[in-house]
């Protein structure tokens, strides 16, 4: 990769810290990313209202139970993505100006978040995010629009159209996506050597 | 820079100490479309040197037949607001720049909240405009010393009816920030104009209670201060100026015939921002443009309202 290179679309995350000033704290996390919840109890346990939505996860470390213990009141623990942005989308409305909104988990799973967020009008430069599961990327196709998810190669196969797919750093905010343009169109069955880059 | 030439239509006594200037085009053409808080800067000829005050165009963005404009008499400054006041009569012709926007709304607020201290209602006059019409969430606080020095107020009330909240010190309406400011849905912008003070408070109580700094905005021009007289030089130009004491680092810059690029004139957009070469004493920093640290290195000066105490000042212009 160049050096001193830099997109500007490109996320940059975090690590998740408190906001001191916040005059309340919601923390949503996916899976894995309840690691991430603990670490950030371990540095204080704020004195303003804190909520945590925990989505259970699919595969790996579940914190359910551990959460339990750590968060006494208003933890909320559902099954899956949906049902955690679906309650998400519930409370945002009784919340007001001063709320700080942490997100953990996947990157797709951020920017799934990051978008009830910005339909209740928080912006996503305003959300602490970070990512603390697999770097596997999302690719939105140029060329027939598809989003692939869980590429962890620097060229994907499109699950729409199948063109090979050299996946680029400018991201989507909107769609939560990065770049996928067909890698072999000037020769095609040419391509390079296909590496694992995003585990 | 390019400029407008305008002719004076009408001039209106608002309040006792502030005045509505109402401009038309000289040549009777219609005024370029303009966005809520935007401001132009007056050029005015006081004794053969060139003042150059911003002021809100406080009229609604859908007029581009007049401008308008509002001036606070301020008696001991260095004269541009008292010559707005005595001198400038129906008729007389001017020139103006173009209208620049530093205090635009936030398109995606969902709500906006705007607060307005004594002539700091001007800009939101022409927000308060492009927000009704555009069926926004908002509301006006106005804060005024007493009745009679609420100007524009009653006109508000009757454009915007109960979104306008006046406060008037002299009968205990005072603003109660950190109320209004802490039970605010998601989304909520707030917008200050006015005295220091009052800018400070809305900063300090709106970061108190964690709002984003992305949803905190404010404009406040402030006027060159007087101070004493330094000399500058300009290395690009190869030419040894004096800077007077009723005279900003700019207005001697242009006085000497020199270019220099300029939008607020205020200390707030940065656009005249100078380097600086060599200097032998200390930098008087007035601007709310640079940060802390680029103030403490030495190297940057805003010269629309900084000055310096030294004998020797190098400017790159």
């Amino acid at each position: 990769m160049e050096r001193g290179y830099w997109i500007r679309s490109k996320p940059v995350y975090s690590s998740l810290a408190w906001y001191e000033k916040a005059t309340a704290h919601l923390v949503v996390a996916q899976g894995p990313g309840g690691m991430a919840v603990l670490k950030l109890f371990q540095q204080m346990h704020p004195k303003q209202p804190i909520t945590v939505l925990y989505a259970k996860a699919d595969s790996g470390a579940d914190f359910a139970s551990i959460l339990g213990k750590v968060v006494p009141e208003g933890l909320q623990v559902r099954d899956n993505q949906e049902d955690v942005l679906a309650a998400l989308a519930n409370i945002l409305p009784s919340m007001y100006m001063g709320l700080r909104l942490y997100v953990t988990g996947s990157e797709g799973f951020i920017w799934s978040v990051a978008e009830v967020a910005k339909a209740h009008g928080i912006e996503d430069i305003d959300i602490m995010k970070e990512v603390s599961t697999t770097l596997a990327r999302s690719v939105y196709c140029v060329h027939c629009k598809t989003i692939t998810h869980n590429i962890t190669t620097n060229i994907g196969k499109c699950a729409g159209c199948e063109r090979m797919l050299f996946v680029r750093d400018h991201f989507s905010r909107r769609l939560g996506a990065y770049m996928g343009l067909m890698v072999d169109a000037e020769s095609p069955g040419v391509l390079p050597e296909i590496e694992e880059i995003y585990p | 820079m390019s400029m407008i030439n305008i002719k004076v239509a009408a001039i209106e006594q608002v309040t006792p100490l502030v005045k509505h200037f109402t401009f038309v085009k000289e040549d009777g053409s219609e005024f370029p479309a303009f966005s809520g808080g935007s401001h132009v800067v007056v050029s005015l000829d006081i004794g053969g040197r060139i003042h150059r005050n911003p002021y809100s165009l406080m009229g609604s963005p859908e007029e581009t037949s007049a401008y308008h404009i509002s001036v606070r008499r301020q008696e001991h400054s260095r004269g541009g607001s008292v010559f707005m006041h005595d001198n400038v009569t129906v008729g007389m012709p001017l020139k103006i720049t173009y209208p620049v926007n530093l205090f635009s709304l936030a398109k995606k607020g969902r709500k906006h909240i705007l607060l307005a201290g004594g002539i700091g209602i001007t800009p939101f006059m022409s927000q308060i405009a492009d927000l009704k019409r555009t069926g926004a969430d908002y509301e006006l606080h106005y804060a005024f010393r007493s009745p009679e020095h609420g100007a524009f107020a009653s006109q508000l009330e009757n454009s915007y009816g109960d979104r306008v909240h006046c406060h008037v010190d002299s009968i205990g309406g005072r603003l109660d920030l950190n109320g209004l400011l802490s039970k605010q849905p998601l989304g909520t912008h707030v917008y200050v104009c006015g005295p220091n003070s009052m800018v400070v408070a809305v900063l300090e109580t709106a970061r108190s209670l964690g709002w984003p700094e992305s949803h905190i905005h404010s404009e406040q021009f402030l006027a060159p201060p007087i101070g004493e007289p330094f000399k500058i030089q300009l290395a690009r130009s190869n030419k040894d100026i004096l800077v007077p004491s009723e005279m900003s680092m700019l207005e001697a810059i242009e006085a000497a015939g020199v270019e220099a690029d300029f939008l607020c004139r205020g200390g707030v957009c940065g656009r005249c921002e100078l380097q600086v070469l060599e200097t032998d004493g200390a930098l008087l920093h007035n601007d709310h443009f640079l940060t802390d640290a680029e103030k403490a290195s030495g190297r940057k000066i805003m010269p629309c309202v900084s000055r310096a105490k030294c004998e020797r000042l190098v400017l790159d212009i």
